[in-house]
Protein backbone atom coordinates (compact mmCIF):
# COMPACT_ATOMS: atom_id res chain seq x y z
CA UNK A 1 0.00 0.00 0.00
CA UNK A 2 2.76 2.49 0.86
CA UNK A 3 6.37 2.27 0.68
CA UNK A 4 9.49 4.04 1.31
CA UNK A 5 12.75 3.04 -0.28
CA UNK A 6 15.81 5.21 0.54
CA UNK A 7 14.40 7.93 0.33
CA UNK A 8 15.62 11.24 1.75
CA UNK A 9 14.80 14.90 2.29
CA UNK A 10 15.86 18.25 4.02
CA UNK A 11 14.78 21.59 3.02
CA UNK A 12 17.63 23.79 1.17
CA UNK A 13 20.01 22.43 -0.76
CA UNK A 14 23.44 21.90 1.02
CA UNK A 15 21.93 20.96 4.65
CA UNK A 16 21.81 18.11 7.03
CA UNK A 17 18.81 16.43 4.97
CA UNK A 18 15.56 16.15 7.66
CA UNK A 19 15.12 12.17 6.95
CA UNK A 20 17.97 10.04 5.62
CA UNK A 21 17.62 7.31 3.92
CA UNK A 22 14.26 6.02 5.16
CA UNK A 23 12.96 2.41 4.38
CA UNK A 24 9.69 1.03 5.31
CA UNK A 25 6.20 0.08 3.95
CA UNK A 26 2.50 -0.06 5.50
CA UNK A 27 0.26 -2.93 3.98
CA UNK A 28 -3.50 -3.13 3.74
CA UNK A 29 -4.80 -3.46 6.99
CA UNK A 30 -1.90 -2.08 8.98
CA UNK A 31 -2.08 0.48 11.73
CA UNK A 32 1.33 2.03 11.96
CA UNK A 33 1.99 5.09 14.38
CA UNK A 34 4.35 7.35 13.89
CA UNK A 35 6.41 8.39 17.16
CA UNK A 36 9.14 11.53 17.49
CA UNK A 37 9.88 14.25 19.18
CA UNK A 38 8.45 17.84 18.11
CA UNK A 39 10.67 19.01 15.00
CA UNK A 40 12.13 15.45 14.13
CA UNK A 41 10.44 15.15 10.49
CA UNK A 42 7.22 13.23 11.40
CA UNK A 43 5.07 15.63 9.66
CA UNK A 44 7.11 16.50 6.89
CA UNK A 45 7.13 12.32 6.53
CA UNK A 46 3.88 12.40 6.24
CA UNK A 47 3.55 15.19 3.67
CA UNK A 48 5.91 12.66 1.28
CA UNK A 49 3.66 10.08 1.60
CA UNK A 50 1.33 11.65 -0.56
CA UNK A 51 3.35 14.05 -2.42
CA UNK A 52 2.94 17.14 -1.05
CA UNK A 53 6.61 16.71 -0.97
CA UNK A 54 8.81 14.97 -2.98
CA UNK A 55 11.78 12.71 -1.95
CA UNK A 56 14.92 14.25 -2.84
CA UNK A 57 16.29 11.01 -3.52
CA UNK A 58 14.62 7.30 -3.30
CA UNK A 59 11.26 6.41 -4.18
CA UNK A 60 8.10 6.45 -2.84
CA UNK A 61 4.78 4.24 -4.34
CA UNK A 62 1.44 4.73 -2.95
CA UNK A 63 -0.97 2.07 -4.32
CA UNK A 64 1.76 1.27 -6.92
CA UNK A 65 1.54 5.26 -8.02
CA UNK A 66 5.02 6.86 -7.45
CA UNK A 67 4.67 10.24 -5.57
CA UNK A 68 7.30 12.22 -8.05
CA UNK A 69 5.74 10.82 -10.98
CA UNK A 70 2.27 11.70 -10.42
CA UNK A 71 0.33 14.90 -9.03
CA UNK A 72 -1.08 15.27 -5.38
CA UNK A 73 -4.59 15.57 -6.19
CA UNK A 74 -4.23 12.31 -8.15
CA UNK A 75 -2.55 10.63 -5.39
CA UNK A 76 -5.70 12.06 -3.16
CA UNK A 77 -7.97 9.23 -4.17
CA UNK A 78 -6.16 6.74 -3.08
CA UNK A 79 -4.54 8.42 0.18
CA UNK A 80 -6.65 10.57 2.22
CA UNK A 81 -4.97 12.88 4.53
CA UNK A 82 -6.30 14.71 7.88
CA UNK A 83 -4.22 18.15 9.02
CA UNK A 84 -3.41 19.02 12.40
CA UNK A 85 -5.45 21.88 11.98
CA UNK A 86 -9.38 21.02 10.68
CA UNK A 87 -9.48 24.41 9.96
CA UNK A 88 -7.45 24.38 6.82
CA UNK A 89 -9.44 21.64 5.13
CA UNK A 90 -13.16 22.94 5.66
CA UNK A 91 -14.31 25.29 3.38
CA UNK A 92 -17.98 24.70 2.52
CA UNK A 93 -21.68 26.16 4.39
CA UNK A 94 -23.06 23.01 6.13
CA UNK A 95 -21.36 19.54 7.11
CA UNK A 96 -23.14 17.73 4.57
CA UNK A 97 -21.82 20.25 1.82
CA UNK A 98 -18.09 19.41 3.33
CA UNK A 99 -18.72 15.55 2.62
CA UNK A 100 -19.86 15.91 -0.66
CA UNK A 101 -16.92 18.43 -1.95
CA UNK A 102 -14.56 15.70 -0.57
CA UNK A 103 -16.93 12.93 -2.63
CA UNK A 104 -17.18 15.50 -5.95
CA UNK A 105 -13.81 15.44 -6.17
CA UNK A 106 -13.50 11.97 -6.46
CA UNK A 107 -16.16 12.04 -8.76
CA UNK A 108 -18.46 9.77 -6.62
CA UNK A 109 -20.97 11.34 -6.88
CA UNK A 110 -23.66 8.26 -7.33
CA UNK A 111 -22.34 7.44 -3.30
CA UNK A 112 -23.57 11.16 -1.88
CA UNK A 113 -26.30 10.60 0.24
CA UNK A 114 -25.55 6.92 1.63
CA UNK A 115 -21.85 7.37 2.18
CA UNK A 116 -22.74 10.24 3.90
CA UNK A 117 -25.63 9.57 6.22
CA UNK A 118 -23.53 6.44 7.59
CA UNK A 119 -20.38 8.87 8.66
CA UNK A 120 -22.45 11.67 9.88
CA UNK A 121 -23.86 8.72 12.10
CA UNK A 122 -20.76 7.43 13.13
CA UNK A 123 -19.34 10.75 14.47
CA UNK A 124 -22.75 11.74 15.71
CA UNK A 125 -22.40 15.24 13.48
CA UNK A 126 -25.61 17.22 12.56
CA UNK A 127 -25.68 17.61 8.41
CA UNK A 128 -27.03 21.08 8.28
CA UNK A 129 -24.71 22.49 11.28
CA UNK A 130 -21.84 25.00 9.98
CA UNK A 131 -18.64 23.51 10.25
CA UNK A 132 -16.86 26.42 11.73
CA UNK A 133 -19.99 27.67 14.34
CA UNK A 134 -18.93 23.85 15.83
CA UNK A 135 -16.46 23.36 18.90
CA UNK A 136 -13.12 22.25 17.94
CA UNK A 137 -13.77 19.16 18.65
CA UNK A 138 -16.27 18.51 16.40
CA UNK A 139 -14.30 20.77 13.35
CA UNK A 140 -11.91 18.09 14.08
CA UNK A 141 -14.65 14.85 13.68
CA UNK A 142 -16.02 16.87 10.48
CA UNK A 143 -12.47 16.96 9.01
CA UNK A 144 -11.92 13.26 9.68
CA UNK A 145 -15.37 12.36 8.65
CA UNK A 146 -14.59 14.60 5.27
CA UNK A 147 -11.51 12.29 4.78
CA UNK A 148 -12.96 8.75 5.76
CA UNK A 149 -16.12 9.66 2.86
CA UNK A 150 -14.41 9.19 0.14
CA UNK A 151 -13.03 5.20 1.87
CA UNK A 152 -9.21 6.00 1.37
CA UNK A 153 -7.34 2.97 0.56
CA UNK A 154 -4.49 4.37 2.72
CA UNK A 155 -5.16 7.02 5.83
CA UNK A 156 -2.82 9.40 6.97
CA UNK A 157 -3.44 11.45 10.16
CA UNK A 158 -1.24 14.01 10.98
CA UNK A 159 -2.20 14.12 15.16
CA UNK A 160 -5.78 13.79 14.83
CA UNK A 161 -6.48 13.52 18.55
CA UNK A 162 -4.95 16.80 19.72
CA UNK A 163 -8.66 18.46 19.27
CA UNK A 164 -10.31 15.77 20.82
CA UNK A 165 -11.59 14.72 24.43
CA UNK A 166 -11.27 11.63 25.72
CA UNK A 167 -14.80 10.10 24.87
CA UNK A 168 -14.21 11.95 20.97
CA UNK A 169 -10.85 10.04 21.04
CA UNK A 170 -12.28 6.67 21.71
CA UNK A 171 -14.85 7.40 19.05
CA UNK A 172 -12.60 8.50 16.66
CA UNK A 173 -10.51 5.33 16.94
CA UNK A 174 -13.39 2.79 17.09
CA UNK A 175 -14.08 4.12 13.68
CA UNK A 176 -10.75 4.12 12.15
CA UNK A 177 -10.38 0.94 13.49
CA UNK A 178 -12.75 -0.37 11.74
CA UNK A 179 -11.44 0.71 8.78
CA UNK A 180 -8.33 -0.86 9.06
CA UNK A 181 -9.92 -4.40 9.58
CA UNK A 182 -11.93 -3.55 6.52
CA UNK A 183 -8.11 -3.37 4.60
CA UNK A 184 -7.07 0.39 5.08
CA UNK A 185 -4.20 1.04 5.80
CA UNK A 186 -3.35 3.60 8.32
CA UNK A 187 -0.19 5.62 9.23
CA UNK A 188 -0.77 8.21 12.32
CA UNK A 189 1.21 10.44 14.30
CA UNK A 190 0.72 10.97 17.43
CA UNK A 191 2.99 12.16 20.85
CA UNK A 192 0.07 10.22 22.98
CA UNK A 193 1.75 7.00 24.01
CA UNK A 194 -1.46 5.34 25.38
CA UNK A 195 -3.32 5.92 22.17
CA UNK A 196 -0.80 4.50 20.14
CA UNK A 197 -0.28 1.48 22.27
CA UNK A 198 -3.84 0.89 21.66
CA UNK A 199 -4.23 1.83 17.79
CA UNK A 200 -0.94 0.96 16.29
CA UNK A 201 0.30 -2.93 14.41
CA UNK A 202 3.56 -1.19 14.03
CA UNK A 203 4.52 1.44 15.91
CA UNK A 204 7.87 3.47 14.13
CA UNK A 205 10.10 6.27 16.11
CA UNK A 206 11.65 8.98 13.93
CA UNK A 207 15.15 10.18 15.82
CA UNK A 208 17.78 12.26 14.43
CA UNK A 209 16.64 11.80 10.71
CA UNK A 210 16.13 7.78 11.03
CA UNK A 211 13.35 5.33 11.09
CA UNK A 212 13.06 2.48 13.46
CA UNK A 213 10.85 0.32 13.41
CA UNK B 1 10.27 33.59 -0.57
CA UNK B 2 7.81 35.90 2.10
CA UNK B 3 7.88 39.35 0.07
CA UNK B 4 6.65 41.61 3.44
CA UNK B 5 8.75 39.55 6.01
CA UNK B 6 11.10 41.21 8.50
CA UNK B 7 14.62 40.18 8.45
CA UNK B 8 17.05 40.89 11.12
CA UNK B 9 20.48 43.02 9.83
CA UNK B 10 22.79 45.64 11.09
CA UNK B 11 23.06 47.32 7.83
CA UNK B 12 22.83 51.34 7.91
CA UNK B 13 19.21 50.74 6.26
CA UNK B 14 18.33 48.58 9.03
CA UNK B 15 19.24 51.15 11.42
CA UNK B 16 17.73 54.25 9.23
CA UNK B 17 14.51 55.90 11.48
CA UNK B 18 11.85 54.16 9.71
CA UNK B 19 9.71 57.24 9.34
CA UNK B 20 12.94 57.92 6.90
CA UNK B 21 12.56 54.93 5.35
CA UNK B 22 8.83 55.44 4.51
CA UNK B 23 9.23 59.05 3.34
CA UNK B 24 12.06 57.80 1.23
CA UNK B 25 9.89 55.40 -0.25
CA UNK B 26 6.40 57.45 -0.88
CA UNK B 27 8.77 60.14 -2.76
CA UNK B 28 10.19 57.25 -4.86
CA UNK B 29 6.86 56.61 -5.66
CA UNK B 30 5.69 59.80 -6.32
CA UNK B 31 8.74 60.55 -8.61
CA UNK B 32 7.94 57.24 -10.38
CA UNK B 33 3.69 58.88 -10.87
CA UNK B 34 5.42 62.54 -11.76
CA UNK B 35 7.88 60.93 -14.82
CA UNK B 36 6.89 60.10 -17.92
CA UNK B 37 10.93 58.55 -18.73
CA UNK B 38 11.38 54.75 -19.42
CA UNK B 39 14.83 55.02 -18.61
CA UNK B 40 14.43 56.91 -14.82
CA UNK B 41 11.96 54.58 -13.63
CA UNK B 42 14.33 51.45 -14.88
CA UNK B 43 17.02 53.59 -12.95
CA UNK B 44 15.16 53.90 -9.65
CA UNK B 45 14.38 49.92 -10.39
CA UNK B 46 18.32 49.58 -10.23
CA UNK B 47 18.94 51.66 -7.51
CA UNK B 48 16.27 49.77 -5.26
CA UNK B 49 17.49 46.30 -6.29
CA UNK B 50 21.49 47.78 -4.88
CA UNK B 51 20.19 49.00 -2.27
CA UNK B 52 18.53 45.31 -1.68
CA UNK B 53 21.90 44.02 -2.15
CA UNK B 54 23.66 46.27 0.41
CA UNK B 55 21.04 44.88 2.63
CA UNK B 56 21.90 41.09 1.63
CA UNK B 57 18.38 41.05 0.11
CA UNK B 58 19.81 41.51 -3.06
CA UNK B 59 18.17 37.60 -4.62
CA UNK B 60 14.91 38.44 -2.37
CA UNK B 61 14.25 41.84 -4.59
CA UNK B 62 14.53 39.97 -8.09
CA UNK B 63 12.48 36.75 -6.65
CA UNK B 64 9.91 39.89 -5.77
CA UNK B 65 10.40 41.27 -9.17
CA UNK B 66 9.94 38.16 -10.76
CA UNK B 67 6.76 37.41 -9.31
CA UNK B 68 5.16 40.95 -9.84
CA UNK B 69 6.36 40.30 -13.70
CA UNK B 70 4.00 37.57 -14.08
CA UNK B 71 1.28 40.14 -12.70
CA UNK B 72 2.58 42.90 -14.74
CA UNK B 73 2.65 40.74 -18.35
CA UNK B 74 -0.88 40.19 -17.75
CA UNK B 75 -1.29 43.93 -16.61
CA UNK B 76 1.09 44.79 -19.98
CA UNK B 77 -1.16 42.99 -22.40
CA UNK B 78 -4.82 44.43 -21.55
CA UNK B 79 -3.03 47.94 -21.25
CA UNK B 80 -1.30 47.71 -24.45
CA UNK B 81 -4.65 46.57 -26.43
CA UNK B 82 -6.82 48.47 -24.99
CA UNK B 83 -4.77 51.58 -25.73
CA UNK B 84 -4.94 53.16 -28.89
CA UNK B 85 -2.05 55.47 -29.47
CA UNK B 86 0.12 56.43 -32.53
CA UNK B 87 1.51 54.58 -35.01
CA UNK B 88 0.30 50.85 -35.75
CA UNK B 89 2.72 48.23 -34.99
CA UNK B 90 0.58 45.08 -35.93
CA UNK B 91 -2.91 43.91 -36.23
CA UNK B 92 -4.84 41.48 -34.21
CA UNK B 93 -7.21 39.09 -35.61
CA UNK B 94 -10.67 40.51 -34.59
CA UNK B 95 -8.59 43.79 -36.18
CA UNK B 96 -7.25 44.78 -32.76
CA UNK B 97 -4.44 47.21 -33.46
CA UNK B 98 -1.47 47.19 -31.63
CA UNK B 99 0.18 51.05 -31.31
CA UNK B 100 3.29 52.34 -30.30
CA UNK B 101 1.91 54.66 -27.96
CA UNK B 102 -0.34 51.91 -26.83
CA UNK B 103 3.53 49.83 -26.12
CA UNK B 104 4.74 52.52 -24.83
CA UNK B 105 2.38 53.43 -21.92
CA UNK B 106 1.87 49.83 -20.94
CA UNK B 107 5.17 49.58 -20.69
CA UNK B 108 5.47 52.89 -18.72
CA UNK B 109 1.93 51.54 -16.20
CA UNK B 110 4.10 48.54 -15.58
CA UNK B 111 7.50 49.87 -14.60
CA UNK B 112 5.57 52.83 -12.48
CA UNK B 113 4.10 49.35 -10.74
CA UNK B 114 7.17 47.35 -10.37
CA UNK B 115 9.39 50.43 -8.81
CA UNK B 116 6.58 51.69 -6.80
CA UNK B 117 6.26 47.95 -5.25
CA UNK B 118 9.89 47.25 -4.57
CA UNK B 119 11.00 49.84 -2.41
CA UNK B 120 8.18 49.80 -0.32
CA UNK B 121 8.56 45.57 0.34
CA UNK B 122 12.00 46.67 1.07
CA UNK B 123 10.97 49.23 3.96
CA UNK B 124 9.41 46.23 5.61
CA UNK B 125 11.77 43.56 4.69
CA UNK B 126 14.78 46.21 6.86
CA UNK B 127 12.24 47.72 9.79
CA UNK B 128 10.87 46.04 12.36
CA UNK B 129 7.00 46.17 12.86
CA UNK B 130 6.94 47.95 16.45
CA UNK B 131 10.22 49.95 15.43
CA UNK B 132 7.65 51.48 12.65
CA UNK B 133 4.97 51.60 15.29
CA UNK B 134 6.66 53.85 17.84
CA UNK B 135 8.66 55.82 14.83
CA UNK B 136 4.64 56.52 13.73
CA UNK B 137 3.76 57.65 17.48
CA UNK B 138 6.89 59.40 18.22
CA UNK B 139 7.61 61.49 15.11
CA UNK B 140 4.29 61.86 13.50
CA UNK B 141 2.28 61.56 16.41
CA UNK B 142 -0.29 59.21 15.09
CA UNK B 143 -2.77 57.69 17.85
CA UNK B 144 -0.73 54.45 19.06
CA UNK B 145 -3.22 52.30 18.65
CA UNK B 146 -3.66 53.09 14.84
CA UNK B 147 0.48 53.05 14.60
CA UNK B 148 0.38 49.51 16.30
CA UNK B 149 -2.82 48.41 14.05
CA UNK B 150 -0.71 49.56 11.20
CA UNK B 151 2.04 47.45 11.94
CA UNK B 152 0.70 44.55 13.59
CA UNK B 153 -1.20 44.26 9.84
CA UNK B 154 2.15 44.08 8.14
CA UNK B 155 3.55 41.60 10.58
CA UNK B 156 0.32 39.28 9.65
CA UNK B 157 0.90 39.42 5.57
CA UNK B 158 2.96 36.55 5.76
CA UNK B 159 1.26 34.29 7.95
CA UNK B 160 -1.70 34.90 5.83
CA UNK B 161 0.56 34.12 3.06
CA UNK B 162 1.87 30.97 4.78
CA UNK B 163 -1.66 30.10 5.42
CA UNK B 164 -3.33 30.55 2.00
CA UNK B 165 -0.42 27.72 1.28
CA UNK B 166 -1.23 25.49 3.58
CA UNK B 167 -5.17 25.55 2.96
CA UNK B 168 -4.23 24.80 -0.86
CA UNK B 169 -2.12 22.05 0.34
CA UNK B 170 -5.35 21.08 2.69
CA UNK B 171 -7.38 20.81 -0.43
CA UNK B 172 -4.80 19.51 -3.22
CA UNK B 173 -4.63 16.21 -0.46
CA UNK B 174 -8.09 16.02 -0.72
CA UNK B 175 -8.40 15.92 -3.96
CA UNK B 176 -8.69 19.63 -5.44
CA UNK B 177 -6.72 19.68 -8.93
CA UNK B 178 -4.74 22.88 -7.80
CA UNK B 179 -1.86 21.38 -9.24
CA UNK B 180 -3.08 21.54 -12.17
CA UNK B 181 -1.46 24.16 -14.83
CA UNK B 182 -4.94 25.65 -15.98
CA UNK B 183 -5.08 28.92 -14.47
CA UNK B 184 -8.87 29.02 -14.83
CA UNK B 185 -9.45 25.54 -13.41
CA UNK B 186 -7.47 26.60 -10.40
CA UNK B 187 -9.02 29.68 -10.10
CA UNK B 188 -12.61 27.84 -9.77
CA UNK B 189 -11.21 25.86 -7.10
CA UNK B 190 -9.54 28.96 -5.33
CA UNK B 191 -12.85 30.60 -5.01
CA UNK B 192 -14.09 28.21 -2.17
CA UNK B 193 -10.73 28.90 -0.24
CA UNK B 194 -11.07 31.71 0.72
CA UNK B 195 -13.69 31.13 3.37
CA UNK B 196 -11.24 29.28 5.86
CA UNK B 197 -8.95 32.28 4.70
CA UNK B 198 -10.95 35.12 5.66
CA UNK B 199 -12.47 32.76 9.17
CA UNK B 200 -9.19 32.15 9.79
CA UNK B 201 -8.32 35.80 9.42
CA UNK B 202 -11.29 37.58 11.56
CA UNK B 203 -10.08 35.24 14.14
CA UNK B 204 -6.36 35.67 14.19
CA UNK B 205 -7.47 39.72 14.75
CA UNK B 206 -9.92 39.02 17.46
CA UNK B 207 -7.50 36.65 19.17
CA UNK B 208 -4.54 39.28 18.53
CA UNK B 209 -6.80 42.38 20.05
CA UNK B 210 -7.99 40.54 22.86
CA UNK B 211 -4.03 39.88 23.60
CA UNK B 212 -3.18 43.34 22.89
CA UNK B 213 -6.03 44.73 24.86
CA UNK B 214 -4.94 42.18 27.83
CA UNK B 215 -1.38 43.89 27.79
CA UNK B 216 -2.35 46.78 28.13
CA UNK B 217 -2.22 48.78 24.87
CA UNK B 218 -5.24 50.90 25.47
CA UNK B 219 -3.09 52.68 28.56
CA UNK B 220 -0.34 53.93 25.80
CA UNK B 221 -1.17 57.03 24.80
Amino acid sequence: MLKFENVSFGFGTGKQPLLNNINFGLAAGEFGVLLGENGAGKSTLLRLCNGLLKPQSGTITVCGNSTSAEKTSLIAKSAGFLFQNPDRQLCQKTVREELEFGLRLHGKTDELSSECDEILEEFGLNPDDDPFSLSSGMRQYAAIASVLVCRPSLLLLDEPTSWLDATQTKTFLSVVKKRQQSGTAVLMITHDIKLANRAATRTFTLQQGQLSA
Amino acid sequence: MKALEYIPGSTLLHKTNPIIKIVAAFLITAVCFITTNHFVILGILALTVCLAAFCRSGLWALRVLRSLCILSALLFVVQALCTQQGEVLFILPLGINVTLGGVLFSALFVLRLLACALPLALVFRVTKGIDLANALHKNLHVPYKFAFAISSAMRFVPDFIDEMHEIKEAQTARGAELDSRNPFKKIRLLVPLCVPLLLSGVRKAQSAAISAELRGVSLRS
